[in-house]
Parts: C-alpha cells; structure tokens; sequence
C-alpha cells in the first residue's frame, strides 16, 4: 500500500495531459453559458490551446517515464506514442470541425468538451496498465463519442449512426468486461504484468485464462472494427458528421489498438500460441471483407468506412506477428493511417456542402480542375491509402509485411499484400473521377477552402511525405518503444 | 564530383519544384522551363559517359544512411548496363518533353510535373544499389505514368490507366515479398540487416526458398517487360497513353523489368537462374512473346497498337537475350533494349506526329504520305529499318549478338527468334507500305511536313540508331564488364570453360 | 465459503450473460435491446463479487462500483440517443432504423 494516498508530483505530472484535457473540457461546458454569443467561437481555439498543451505534456511526461496511481497507469515510449498520436488526431480534428460546424450551424461548447473528454479516454487507454483503467478509459472515449456521432440531433442519419455505435459499442463493452472480470477471477488481479506472470507461470486455470481472452478479443475485434465484427462501422461512418467520422476512425481506433496490443502482448502473453490463429484469421477476414465490400460502394463515407476496415485488417497482419517489430509496425501504421484518413475525411467534409448533400464519390468530378490543390492533397492520401512509396502508407505496409514475413506468416503476407493491389482499384477510381471527368454541378458550386480544412489537409500531407521519406525517426521510437517488459 | 550520380537524379526533382511555383496562366514559360529543366538533366548527365571507367564495377558510388534501424541505405552507384539505361533515360525524358510543345494544350504543369518526378523515379531506378531503395523508385514511376495515361489519355483511358496500376502493383507486391525473403535469409546467416544488393549477393538461399524468390521477382519484372502473358496491359496503356507518354513507356519503363532481370534475378539468384528449367520457361515465354507479338501486329488496324505489340515482341528477344546466360546473349540484350529504346521511340512520335494532324490512328485512314510528307517518311524509314533490324542500323546489331548467344543455347531458340526476326521485317514493311506509299487522298494530301522542332526531336535518334549501327565497338566495351560479372556469376568459370579471355581479369592485368 | 460454491455463482453470471447476448440479438425493441445490455453488465458484476469474495480482496467489489458508475453515464447518453431516435422516426423498432445503405 501506498504510504499516502495524495499522488506524488511526478505521478501527477505523467497524468498531466489528461488532467490539462479534463479541466479544458470542464471550462469549455461552464464557460459557454457566460460567454455571449460572439466569444463563443472561441472555444474551438480554447479546444485547440488545451489539446497542444496537453500534447507538450504528454512530450514532456515522457522526459520521467514510470508508473502512476499505484501502478494503475503507466508512462512508457509506447504511451507516449499513442497519447501524442491521439491528441494530434484531436488537433486535426478541430481544425476539420471548425468550419464545419460553423456551416451547419452547430457549433456549440459541448462538441469541443466532448472532443476533449472523448480524447482523455483515449489517452488514459494508451498509458492503462490495468485491465480496469482499460475498461475505463475505452468507456469515457467511447460515451463522449457515442453523442459526437449523434452530435447533429436533427439529422435522421447521425441520430442513427450514434443509435448503431451506442448499442454495438455497449455490446462489445459487455464482452470485455466479462473477459476482465474471468481473468481477475483466474489470476487474483488485474494488474497486467500480474496477470501475465500468473498466465505463463501457469497458476491461472488455462480454461478460464482461454475464455477470458476470447471474449476480450470480442470486445477489442469490436472497437477496432475486425471482422467478424466490424459492421457497425459503415453506418456509423456514413451517417456520421464527417468530420467525427474522420475522427472515429483514426483516434478511438488507435487507442483501442494500442490497449489490445498491450493487453495481448503482455497479460496474454504466455498463451500467445492459442490466440494467435484467431488474429490471423480475423486479419484475412477484415481486409478481404473490407476490401471487396469498398469496392461496390458508391457512397464516399461508406467506402472509406469500409477501407478503414480493411486497414485495420493490415494492423492485425503486424498483430499476428506477435513480436517486436511487428509492434512496431501496428505503431507506425496506425500513425501514418490516422494522417491519411483524416485528410481524406477533411475533404470529403469540405465537398460535401451544408447538410452533407454530396457524399458520393461521382460529386468529386472535376475537382482537380476546381480547386487542384484540395485535389492534390486527397491524391496524396488516396495513394498512401494505397500505399504508394514516398508516402507513409508504403512504409506503413512495407513494415507490416516484413514483420509477418520474419514471424514466417508467409501466407497471411501474400493474401494481404494481394488484397492491398485490388484496393488499389477502389482508390484509383476515386482518382479517375477527380482528375479526368469535367466538373459538375458540386464542384462548379464549391467554396473556397477555409483556414481549418486547409491546416486540416496541409499537415496530414507534410506528415506522410515525411514519414514517406525519412520514415527511420518514427520507426525508431516505435522500435524502442515496443518492448513489452 | 562525388555526388554526380545525386545531381543527376535531382536535376529534374529541382525543376519539379520551382515548376511548381510558376503561374499555371503563363504556357510559353511553364513550357521553356520544363524543357529547360529535361535538357539540363541531359546535360549533368554527360560527364557520366566521360568520366566512366570500363575496367572497373560500379562507379560513382554514394552512400549515405537512410534507414540504419532495417539496414536500408541510400546507395548509388551504374555499371556500364546501368550508364547506357541512365543515358537512354535522360535523352529521351528530353526528347519526350520536348515532343509535347504543341500536342498538349492543357493543364501544362501537371504534364511537365508528372514527367519530370517520372524521370527522378526511372534514374533512381538505373541506379539505386540498395533493394529497397530500388523498389521506392520502382514504384514511385507508377504514379506519374498512372496520371499520365489518365488526364492526357485517349478515350478508354480510365480503364488504360487503372490497368496498368493494377497489374504492376500486384507483380511489384510479390517482388517484394521476393525481397523481404531474401532480406531475411541474409539476416539468419550473417546476423546483419541489410539491403544492399552487395550483401544479399552473398546470401545462400536453400534451393527451395530459391526457386520462390525467383518467380517472386519474375512476376515483378515480367509484368514491367511484359513478357508473355502478362503483357496485356501493354496495349491498353500505349494506345490511350498521350504520345510522350507511350515514348517514355517503351523506351525507359519497359526496361526497368529487363533490368530488373539484370541486376537481381541473374545475381543474386544464380542457382535458380541456371536451372534448366527456369531457362526452358523464360525461353518459351520469351519466344511465345516474340512470335505473338509479332503476329499480332500483323492484324492491327490501329498504328499505334501495332507499334505497341511490336513492343511486346521486342522485348521477347531482350529476355531471350539475358536467359541465354552467355556474354553474347547479355549484351545483345542490353543493347537491343537501347535500341528499342530508340526505334520504338522513334515510331510512337510518328504515330503521335500523324495523329496531331489527322487525329486518328486508323492505318486504312492513311496512304501516300510520301509524297505530301517526304522527309517525315524517310524518318519513318529509317526507324522502321531499324526497329526490324536492317543493317547497317542499330537493331541488327543488337538482334544478331542475340540469335548468336541464344544459338549456343540451342538452335530452336534461333530458329524461332529467326522467324520473328522475318516477322517483324514483314509488318513493319506492310506498314509502311500502306501509310506511305500509293496515292495521298484527299485528307492527307495537305499534311504538313515536320516542323524544325519535330526535325530535332529526331535527329538524335536517328544518329544514334546509326552511330550503334556502324560503330558498336564502344558499347559492346562498356558492356563488357558487367555483362561478365553477369555470367561469371551465374555460371561461374564460364569463360575458363569456353577457353575465352574474361574481361574481369584482362584488363585489370594490363593495368598493372 | 459456506454453502453455494463459487461455481454456482459463475454459472448463474454465465447465464445471465447469455441471457443479455440472447435479447440483444434476437429483441426488435430498442428499450428491450439496451436493457439487455445492461443485464449483460449485471451479469459481469455477479462475477466480480463472487470472485472478490472467494479471493478475499475488495478489489472486485470496488470493480463493481466503477461498472455500475459506467453503466449509469452509459444508461443516460445511452436513452438520450434512443430518445432522439424516436423524436425523429417515431418507431423503436431496431429493423426500422435503417436508412443508411446503398
């Protein structure tokens, strides 16, 4: 037992990003009825300042790595990692929802708390080291993102989109808590470097340490949208406001990748063997659903819903290497993923006009002729998407398949490299219709790109023709930080 | 200069990027500037031929970190095969630039953009060093030609261009899975990571994971060459691609695949390479491309298909050549891919020099241009001559060297490529025979004759498909080398065998 | 322990659990659906408290007290959106609430 229950100052501070996100959401909800109607417009900029300074904690934190609250968090390379990818998805994506909201009409305080506590969630499941704090911080991401995608109440499509999360995000929930309370019940704790020594010294009941993982497989597959369960995720996607869709989709995600890493690599460990088949198959079974599905959709958000799905078939290929570098590629990709989606989010929201009226992929006919550099950007997206070199989505891949290949999942690396060429055909399509049809209608009519979007395209596309060309930075500190003990 | 090699791949990656920032409104200059920038690359590239030295491997090497963490480096470096494919490249990234002044009118910067990253990707190509390195460039040229085909394209060009992405993305995804195992049996038996195609060399692949990589890198490089069967995006991609575009397809990009064959099927998988039957598929193939292509362009009505199929059974010989596995073969492989280079350049501008005027590829649609357009014919002439391999020009050169290696192979191999040879002599003639010759009628008769600018365009094509016709001996010099190392390689002792002098050890004995 | 054995408890949370997948999946009411889903919670926190009690900690008993604070924010976010739901279709037939396809 701790001698005083007051946490010391160095816990504190590596608790400091999710204590600068709570308090800024806090204020934002008790500031809006102060302020009047012009200053708060301001409170996406105060959104913004909070999510930077909570990012530079998070950097900072990093400085004294170690554990906090009795070993309830952790504060490690692969926090930090996830917590400063998470929170720059939440930079992206105010950038993206400012103009946004602005166009709908919407814009209030409580979307940027949400914002805000959605991402407090999510940095408390990257640093989790408990199987409560898991269940925890997947709960306050996945509550605040419930209403983000029910956040236009009036729109029938959002309200149905946050209906299908909420009762399938519950759903899942359940399943994971169940797995959490079989392996407290099997290892005396749920401390996951307890639960592991218990696993591989064999004192858990294997039978129960079994059950427990598959259904905490269920509850992660769920989160992470892996087939089999993936199929919340295009309608929610779809009927999403665009900018949350983008945000659903890289943020969330990556936070529930990371604690389904950690918690598999470390807890469940000792039973690696048994649970890796599962991963393989639920990894072929997402990208080629994923992929053949993507490929019929004529709806922008349901493609790249289902492309996402896909995705997150690839991120398992590297999870199914079980090992260290593997790790390091489920980092790596979900970072360059989560530049590449956002962006093309960002312009599928900015295209799609008030109301979100153009959604299909025939209303960017003629973009490039319209507004060339909003074309060039998706294209830069599209083709990392792909996984073009010079763009992070090669590299992203590229050390995916090496990690499966050097782990011998030589099958699973040929079907999945395979299905990444057919995906190609449902990207370039996009391209197609963008640079070689003549404009109509939707992009005739288009505005100018506002100072959001164009930060909200602008810093996905330096970020991943970085990682495109030097990807050895990013590579490095997820190597070094993909040591699981 | 050290950093030759750099300065050369970059030169058009500078004039990419203050492309870039000129004003899209201003056509003449984005013109001048792009054309500039093409001719500066040609330019840089000179001292490659002056300072190179034959008697030694690889040259003007750089190497600087790239990835340490996985061993991948940014290595460069051209042996005399590498120097002629970087010369081939920067002559006609120019002459492909300088082409488009009149045949493109719309969104010029994007046009001249897409070339020149095209033209960083294919020399990064010719001369990366290190595999993954190579495959970045490899896959990077995809991009421009993609957009290429599908902005300045014919009509089917969105299918055109998808196809050609498709079918390289799924060959180049199982070449790198090729790479990657490789990759990894060099770490298990030297405990260092590395890409670098001098150490994988030294790799010892059982004979098993051998056999796998190599048609690993087959369907990589087999799609690019395209050899027979899966060359049928190859038409597609020539015919709706806009002229410069099917010029640079033909002449640099197909040769990325035979190169491919050159610098890493041949090295680093000698024992596969050797293997009867390896050689007996890759000779079939290559002869089934030979003839087909050739019957193929026979039933053409379209010009431009017809030169594009031609393509198919040229780049027959060039993988006959290389799987001949003896210096003859080798070298008349490198040098029938300059030609074709060369030749089948020459005919896409003069498809695209036709359709300017007529707009329509039609062969029926033409007929007497000789007498409208006499020099454009005599132009046409001579690439015809050369592309069938008439003496005294290029392709006789190339396409004997080759019947001669595939000869000591085996005298069915000749026998047919022999055929293809009078194949191609007969649709090429045909050809010619019904654009040119007979009366003019009344849409052609006033046909304008080749502008000064078209004249230019030619003229370096046309002294070189002479200079390697009459003089070949300074090719066959710079080749020498490498092409031993080659066979050395893949058939160690060979010359020793064949009571042969090696030029890995005459020359070098001579100096001292 | 005297008396049920920890089985019993185990069995009976599985039960329950089971029961909660059942509605959820085989229920048309949105209400009934997300009333499952709390039987599915419950059901869990059957498990930790027989577990707490077997193993002699509080900790599991503290779990509960944190699923149940869960469940609640989850409970009020939870009919807020079905309230929404039924305010612009109304129905609370999960079949019915599908407009987004192709």
């Amino acid at each position: 037992m701790p001698a005083s229950l007051w946490p010391s100052w160095a816990e504190m501070l590596r608790f400091l990003p999710e204590i600068i996100l709570t308090v800024a959401g806090t204020l934002i909800m008790m500031l809006e009825p102060v302020l009047g109607s012009r200053s708060r417009r301001g409170l996406g900029q105060f959104a913004l300042a909070g999510l930077s300074a909570a990012l530079a904690a998070a950097v900072v934190a990093d400085g004294s790595p170690g554990p906090a609250f009795s070993n309830m968090l952790v504060v490690d390379g692969f926090a930090t990692f996830f917590r400063v990818l998470v929170l720059a998805v939440g930079i992206l994506t105010v950038c993206s929802s400012y103009p946004y909201l602005n166009r709908e009409g919407a814009s209030s305080g409580e979307y940027w708390a949400l914002l805000l506590f959605s991402i407090t969630g999510q940095c408390v499941m990257a640093s989790a080291n408990e199987l409560i704090m898991v269940f925890i911080g997947i709960e306050i991401s996945s509550i605040s993102s419930y209403v983000l995608a029910g956040y236009l109440r009036d729109d029938k499509r959002a309200n149905e989109a946050a209906l299908k999360y909420f009762l399938l995000g519950s759903f899942a929930t359940a399943f994971l808590l169940y797995g959490i309370a079989l392996v407290y019940g099997a290892a005396k704790s749920t401390n996951l470097a307890v639960v592991r020594a218990a696993v591989e010294k064999g004192e858990a009941p294997l039978l129960l340490v079994g059950i427990a993982a598959a259904l905490m497989f269920v509850g992660f597959a769920f989160k992470v949208s892996g087939a089999p369960f993936q199929m919340w995720a295009p309608d929610v996607y779809q009927g999403a406001p665009a900018p949350v869709s983008a945000f659903l989709s890289a943020g969330p995600k990556a936070a529930a990748f990371a604690v389904f890493l950690r918690v598999f690599m470390t807890a469940f460990q000792g039973v690696s063997d048994r649970w890796a088949p599962v991963v393989w198959i639920s990894a072929l079974l997402s990208m080629s659903i994923g992929n053949f599905a993507a490929l019929r959709q004529s709806n922008l958000k349901r493609m790249l819903a289902y492309s996402s799905i896909a995705h997150a078939g690839y991120v398992l290929v590297a999870m199914a290497a079980r090992s260290q570098s593997g790790s390091a590629a489920v980092m790596f990709y979900l970072a360059a993923y989560a530049l590449m989606n956002m962006g093309a989010f960002a312009v599928v929201a900015h295209v799609a006009g008030k109301g979100e009226r153009y959604v299909e992929i025939q209303d960017l006919a003629g973009l490039a002729q319209r507004q060339p550099l909003t074309a060039a950007a998706l294209a830069v997206f599209l083709l990392s998407l792909i996984g073009v070199p010079l763009t992070g989505g090669f590299f992203g891949k590229f050390y995916i398949f090496k990690a499966a290949l050097e782990s011998r999942l030589i099958w699973l690396a040929v079907l999945g490299l395979l299905n990444s060429a057919v995906a190609a055909y449902y990207y370039l399509r996009i391209l197609v219709v963008m640079y070689m049809e003549e404009p109509g209608e939707v992009t005739n009519g288009l505005g100018p790109l506002p100072l959001g979007l164009k930060a909200a395209l602008a810093m996905p596309v330096v970020g991943l023709l970085v990682l495109g060309i030097f990807p050895s930075g990013l590579l490095d500190y997820a190597v070094k930080s993909a040591k699981f003990w | 200069m050290d950093h030759l090699l750099s300065i050369v791949l970059f030169t058009p990656l500078l004039g990419l990027l203050v492309l870039l920032f000129l004003p899209s409104s201003n056509k003449n200059l984005i013109r001048w500037w792009a054309n500039l920038a093409s001719f500066a690359g040609l330019l840089v590239s000179i001292p490659l031929i002056t300072g190179f030295d034959r008697t030694k491997d690889f040259q003007f090497v750089e190497t600087a970190a790239w990835i340490p963490s996985i061993g991948a480096s940014y290595h460069l470096g051209i042996d005399g095969i590498g120097l002629v494919l970087v010369i081939l490249t920067t002559l006609l990234g120019f002459l492909s630039i300088l082409s488009s002044w009149t045949a493109i009118e719309d969104r010029l910067k994007e046009y001249y953009a897409f070339f020149l990253l095209q033209q960083v990707g294919m020399l990064g190509v010719f001369m990366a060093l290190d595999f993954l390195l190579f495959f970045v460039f490899w896959e990077t040229v995809l991009v421009p030609m993609y957009f290429i085909i599908a902005i300045w394209g014919g009509q089917r060009r969105a299918y055109a261009a998808i196809k050609f992405m498709i079918y390289t993305l799924i060959g180049s995804v199982l070449m790198l899975l090729g790479i990657l195992a490789l990759y990894f049996y060099h770490q298990s038996q030297f405990q260092v990571l590395s890409f670098d195609i001098a150490d994988l060399m030294k790799t010892n692949l059982p004979a098993g994971v051998g056999w796998w990589v190599f048609w690993a890198f087959f369907l990589g490089f087999a799609v690019k060459v395209p050899m027979f069967p899966f060359h049928t995006w190859l038409p597609d991609a020539h015919t709706e691609a806009p002229t410069a575009g099917s010029v640079i397809l033909a002449s640099v990009l197909l040769k990325m695949g035979t190169y491919g064959f050159l610098r890493f099927s041949l090295p680093l998988l000698p024992d596969t390479s050797r293997n009867p039957q390896v050689v007996n598929i890759m000779a079939v193939l290559s002869i089934i491309g030979i003839i087909y292509g050739a019957l193929a362009c026979l039933m053409q009505k379209d010009w431009k298909k017809l030169v594009a199929y031609s393509s198919v059974s040229h780049l027959g010989y060039c993988t006959l050549g290389i799987f001949s596995l003896n210096p003859a073969g080798i070298a008349g492989s490198v040098i029938q891919q300059i030609n074709h280079g060369i030749s089948t350049g020459m005919l896409f501008l003069i498809v695209g020099i036709v359709y300017e005027r007529r707009h329509t590829r039609e062969i029926a649609e033409y007929g007497g241009l000789f007498k409208v357009m006499p020099v454009f014919s005599m132009v046409f002439l001579i690439a015809a001559l050369s592309s069938m391999g008439m003496p005294p020009l290029n392709g006789f050169i190339g396409e004997f060297t080759i019947l001669q290696g595939a000869y000591q192979m085996s005298f069915n191999w000749a026998l047919w490529s022999a055929v293809g040879i009078a194949l191609g002599a007969a649709y090429l003639l045909w050809l010619f025979q019904r654009t040119m010759l007979g009366e003019a009628s009344e849409k052609n008769g006033k046909l304008l004759d080749l502008s000064p600018r078209e004249i230019a365009v030619f003229a370096p094509l046309i002294l070189a498909a002479f200079w390697i016709g009459l003089h070949p001996k300074p090719m066959f010099q710079v080749l020498e080398r490498p092409v031993a190392q080659i066979v050395e390689r893949v058939r160690p002792g060979y010359f020793a065998e064949h009571k042969l002098a090696s030029p890995l050890t005459t020359p070098a004995a001579s100096l001292r | 322990m005297t008396g049920v054995p920890l089985s019993w408890y185990l069995i009976l949370s599985a039960l329950l659990f089971a029961l909660g997948v059942a509605g959820f999946l085989f229920r048309r009411n949105i209400i009934t659906v997300f009333m499952s889903i709390e039987l599915m919670l419950n059901a869990v926190n059957l498990s930790f408290v027989a577990f707490s009690y077997q193993l002699k900690q509080v900790n599991g008993h503290i779990f509960t007290f944190f699923v149940m604070v869960v469940a609640a924010a989850e409970a009020a976010v939870g009919l807020a959106i079905i309230l929404t739901v039924f305010k612009n279709r109304e129905t609370l037939n999960v079949d019915e609430v599908n407009s987004l396809k192709n």
